[in-house]
């Protein structure tokens, strides 16, 4: 029987559907009856995509023309 | 990736204009990223830039066609933003254990019910993405060492797999998930913390 601390160790695995069928089984098993573990995963997995959203950045403009007038003089 | 990218490059190399821009504007923004996500300033991420893109073109030539050109970009990029952020580290960044799980002895996670099944994660982006709660994030990926940052830009930003992360930073498969969930664990955390009822 996996212990919350089982559960959250292999989360990463889980989200990333990597488990055998039979650890898988065993950790869905546990979240049925452990509301503390559901809220961890909810959580988890939304932390991924935040933290993902958070840190998608583009070059600015101006940015990518001062790269591109640096690279010019040192290549062209 | 694929032969056409290393054509890019090794035009790039000749002094092709043309393929240096086709660079520029396939790898310009991934490479400011995780320049960004790893040294978090804005000022050294266009330094880093400045400095990966001239060795795409100065080696790029030499460049073995085996390798993929996108882990060989990541590589360069994380190399040159660590080795810009050695003897920085200490100034902004603290401890993670105090942002991780804590458990009872029987394996139960520490704390108050009412802080273990808070679960935010319905809440719309608009309320989780700015003000305070984006202000928390930002803090929490700050106190990140900057090694678990660049897995979690590669990993859940970039969507690089285990193994492309691993050949980008230049460790192991294990050492990298081993990052990337403590970095989830110690985000998710914080977040709890600004979100849910006190621990």
């Amino acid at each position: 029987m996996m212990t919350c601390h089982d559960v959250i160790d292999v989360l990463i695995d889980y989200l990333d559907q990597v488990l055998t069928p039979e650890v898988a089984a065993d950790l869905e098993r546990h979240l049925a009856g452990c509301e503390p573990c559901r809220a961890y995963l909810a959580t988890y997995r939304r932390t991924r995509a935040l933290g993902a959203q958070a840190a998608r950045l583009e070059m600015p403009d101006e940015m990518k023309a001062r790269l591109r007038q640096f690279l010019l003089e040192r290549v062209g | 990736m694929t032969s056409d990218e290393h054509g890019l490059l090794k035009d790039a190399a000749a002094g092709d204009s043309v393929a240096l821009e086709a660079l520029m504007s396939r790898y310009g923004s991934r490479v400011y990223r995780l320049a960004y996500g790893i040294t978090r300033s804005a000022a050294d991420a266009e330094e880093i830039a400045q400095d990966v893109f001239l060795q795409l073109v100065r080696k790029g030539g030499a460049f073995e066609g085996r390798a993929a050109v996108a882990s060989w970009i990541y590589r360069v990029t994380t190399n040159v933003a660590l080795n810009k952020r050695r003897g920085k580290r200490r100034e902004v960044e603290t401890s993670l254990d105090d942002c991780l799980p804590a458990y009872e002895a029987d394996g139960h996670r520490a704390g108050s019910r009412a802080f273990l099944v808070a679960d935010w994660s319905a809440r719309p982006d608009a309320e989780l993405l700015y003000g305070e709660t984006r202000r928390a994030l930002d803090e929490a990926i700050d106190r990140l060492p900057e090694h678990y940052r660049a897995v979690l830009i590669l990993r859940d930003v970039e969507e690089l797999s285990n193994d492309e992360v691993a050949a980008s930073v230049g460790d192991s498969v294990s050492a990298v998930k081993t990052r990337l969930h403590r970095a989830r664990m110690a985000l998710r955390e914080i977040l709890t913390r600004t979100l849910g009822p006190p621990a």
